[in-house]
């Protein structure tokens, strides 16, 4: 084993690897994360190493599965389950079937070093499969968090339909990510509404614009805010904040969280006549909303690497309103406060939050800051998952390997 | 039995024996009860013969085994749901209060056992006023708290992200069950409107159905409503809106479950679905059965004396409702504790001997929670 990995070394791929608990069976994969480029998404490519004589006739089947839990384990009562699971993709891998399937560099490499015993396999997540999201759990929330995730799941049996054993199995957890396209548009989103009151004349004009439509992950978002108060009424009073937008197709229900918020006097109250330009600044961050419930973040919990969820992004052509999974947007809302009596003026402008796209500048400093937390990272998630079959990816050897790296 | 019927025109207390060609001394029901205590007995009863021994034994055994059971039943329930940290929800707050219902209906059966060694009521109206109050307090209780179970239910199942009944909420619907209960258990206490008399063998109480005036009647017929007719309608609409939302949610999985292509939406796939909507089904309905075994014969007793044919109930027919309702409360811990996952888990760590064999909830694999759809064979890709 560990001369495989020394050659891996070399040429310095990252693999992910994960062994069956009787050791017979082993799925290599070259990464976690699998991006979907809206008009493409990366295959899942991998490849199975088995002990041949171990199998004795029988078959090895892998699995492209996605388990959506819409409600917490607890509340299942009456036989009910809060969690489904889709099989989206299924192959049979050893002995393999099309023997002349286009291979991925990753596995060509991956063949070449493991020799005759690995056979490889490839999915395509379906056109409309959802992006991967966790909701964060509440503290006293038991069991596995509300979201949609990702698996592939490989196990050996006589037939496709006969049952998988512990054993012989082995479920590598995956993401489904999407990263914004490489250019970030040119409109700035912004939005203008006005405000006239019951007993008096005159309105309230609030105008909101956001410098960009598209942010990345931990940048900062800048909220350009014009009051021009032309009615008899005080704005008391102004809250800037981001909201994220989380809908739940499978249940056909919808929430929103405060990600980021502030709230401002200054320059208040603005009086009759008075007008007010101002930038506020937010960013919105999964690590200062770790004790909110139900805010939706990318893929899996870990402590360092967490981000907000992506905005979901739908193909051209496509409407919204038929992407699945779990739907996230955002807003940034500003609220002035005219007074007891005044009430409030609304307004909400829509941004995307995503990942920087593969090759850009901003991406490879996104990466750099990523790797210095990776480490640290592994090793919390070998603590976290040690005792627990279920979840997933062995990361033992790939630390290793990080730390080595010649780069 | 039919006998009897002959010594109608004969007055009460006149006749406190008979003698009956097989020359056995047969007393009419009532016999035993002192004079000053006469008025207790409703002239129905007198017209028939008084009961067995055997037949008191008979029944004090029979509520034996329901004490034992429902103490058991009920206490653990109450002892391990009160005690352990992971079973502390607010939802978990309704079984609990259910079977502290059910344990005060437990309390009536002692006072029987004894009753029925005496062959009589102990305690005159005092006596047969604390057990009505502990039969009707728990039985209109227990009721109205089966619909408060449908009802969290309900929620928790239609909105599983914030459906959830929180703390306070379901402290004021305990609260609320326990009001619920209060009126047709206090009014006939305080002889305000109705009040409680023996019946069936006179050895237990109920609120009195045979006087024959209009308050008596308005009286049963409030009380059918507000005890039966209300928790069952609010069971029954609970229920099927909770398995019209599971169907609504079955349904749009299926939905995305085709706009993935997961394609072979074949028999295995509608079996899957189809099973989840049957399992919802047979838990609604064995809750709802059970409602209907426990207080439908009470009801119809009830009905029966204040607006049917009297005649029919014999004091062993009238028995009959006490002992249905009594059993179903031994049941009631079973059916809403032992189909509780976690429940059976703690029980299990607690007394090993119980047999009881669960996984760990939090180690349960989520292969038990699949429902497939088998994919169309991805068609090797690449």
């Amino acid at each position: 084993m560990l001369d495989y990995l020394a050659l891996v070394f070399v040429v310095a791929v990252k693999v992910f690897k994960k062994t069956t608990p009787n050791g017979k069976v082993t799925v290599y994969l070259g990464k976690r994360d699998f991006i979907d480029h809206i008009d493409y998404c990366d295959p899942v490519d991998g490849v199975v190493v088995v002990d041949t004589e171990y199998l004795k006739g029988r078959k090895v089947y892998s699995q492209l599965v996605t388990t959506y839990r819409y409600g917490r384990e607890e509340d299942e009562v009456m036989g009910v389950k809060f969690s489904k699971e889709m099989v989206i993709g299924q192959e049979q891998v050893v002995p393999l079937i099309n023997a002349k399937m286009e291979l991925t560099p990753v596995q060509e490499k991956l063949l070449k070093k493991l020799g005759p015993n690995a056979y490889p396999f490839t999915f395509n997540f379906p056109e409309m499969a959802p992006s991967s999201v966790t909701l964060q759990p509440s503290e006293e929330d038991q069991g596995k968090p509300m979201g949609v995730d990702y698996c592939v799941r490989t196990y050996v049996a006589e037939s496709e339909d006969q049952k998988s054993h512990k054993r012989s199995s082995v479920t590598l957890a995956i993401k489904k990510l999407q990263h914004a396209p490489t250019s970030r548009g040119r409109r700035l989103p912004s939005s203008l509404v006005s405000k006239g009151f019951t007993f008096s004349n005159g309105k309230i004009n609030l105008e909101v614009t956001l410098d960009r439509e598209i942010y990345y992950h931990g940048e900062k978002v800048a909220a350009n805010v014009i009051v021009s108060n032309n009615s008899r009424k005080a704005v008391r009073n102004i809250r800037c904040m981001v909201v994220q937008h989380v809908e739940i197709t499978m249940i056909n229900s919808q929430f929103s969280r405060h990600v980021a918020s502030l709230e401002s006097r200054e320059g208040c109250p603005i009086t009759p006549g008075a007008s007010l330009s101002k930038t506020f600044y937010l960013v919105p961050l999964a690590r200062s909303n770790k004790d909110i419930r139900g805010v939706a973040l990318d893929g899996h919990l870990k402590e360092d690497d967490v981000n907000l969820a992506s905005s979901t992004l739908v193909a051209e052509g496509k409407c919204p309103a038929d992407a699945i999974g779990i739907v996230v947007s955002y807003s940034v809302r500003v609220k002035l406060n005219c007074g007891t009596l005044g009430g409030e003026l609304v307004t909400d402008v829509p941004f995307k939050l995503l990942h920087p796209a593969e090759g850009t500048v901003e991406r490879q400093r996104f990466n750099a800051m990523k790797k210095m937390q990776s480490i640290e990272r592994h090793r919390y998630e070998n603590s976290l998952y040690t005792n627990e079959e279920e979840d997933n990816i062995v990361f033992e050897d790939f630390a290793r390997l990080r730390m080595n790296e010649p780069e | 039995m039919a006998d009897n019927f002959t010594d109608f025109g004969i007055g009460p207390m006149a006749q406190p024996l008979k003698m009956v060609s097989k020359e056995v001394v047969e007393h009419m029901l009532g016999w035993n009860i002192p004079e000053e205590h006469q008025d207790l007995v409703h002239e129905h009863w007198r017209n028939f013969p008084a009961v067995s021994k055997y037949w008191h034994y008979c029944l004090a055994l029979i509520y034996t085994m329901l004490m034992v059971t429902s103490l058991t039943g009920n206490g653990i329930v109450i002892w391990i749901f009160g005690t352990s940290k992971s079973l502390r929800s607010a939802s978990n707050m309704f079984v609990i209060n259910l079977a502290v219902f059910d344990l005060m209906m437990m309390l009536e059966m002692p006072l029987l056992i004894a009753n029925s060694f005496h062959q009589r009521l102990l305690g005159y109206q005092l006596g047969c006023d604390i057990y009505a109050i502990l039969g009707g307090l728990s039985g209109i209780g227990g009721a109205i708290t089966n619909a408060v179970i449908a009802f969290d239910r309900y929620k928790t199942i239609s909105c599983p992200l914030d459906g959830r009944i929180n703390k306070i909420q379901a402290a004021l619907l305990i609260a609320f069950t326990w009001f619920w209960a209060l009126p047709f258990t206090v009014l006939p206490a305080t002889r305000v409107w109705g009040k409680y008399v023996p019946e069936g063998f006179l050895t237990t109480c109920s609120f009195d159905y045979f006087t024959d005036d209009q308050d008596t009647k308005v009286f049963v017929a409030c009380i059918f409503v507000w005890s039966y007719c209300i928790p069952m309608s609010l069971i029954c609409y609970f229920y099927s809106q909770l398995f019209g939302a599971v169907r609504l949610h079955e349904r749009m999985l299926q939905e995305q479950a085709k706009k993935m292509n997961v394609k072979s939406l074949a028999s295995n796939k509608e079996d899957a679905s189809r099973s989840v909507e049957i399992r919802i089904a047979k838990v609604a309905f064995t809750i709802f059965f059970l409602f209907v075994c426990a207080w439908t014969p009470y009801a119809f007793v009830a009905m029966t004396g204040a607006f049917g044919d009297r005649s029919i109930l014999t004091p062993v027919a009238t028995m009959i409702p006490a002992v249905c309702c009594k059993i179903v409360s031994c049941i009631d811990p079973w059916v809403y504790a032992i189909n509780h996952p976690r429940y059976r888990a703690e029980l299990q760590k607690r007394l090993p001997w119980m047999g009881v064999r669960e996984q760990d909830p939090d180690s349960a694999s989520s292969g038990t929670s699949v429902v497939t759809a088998n994919s169309a064979q991805a068609p090797a890709e690449a």
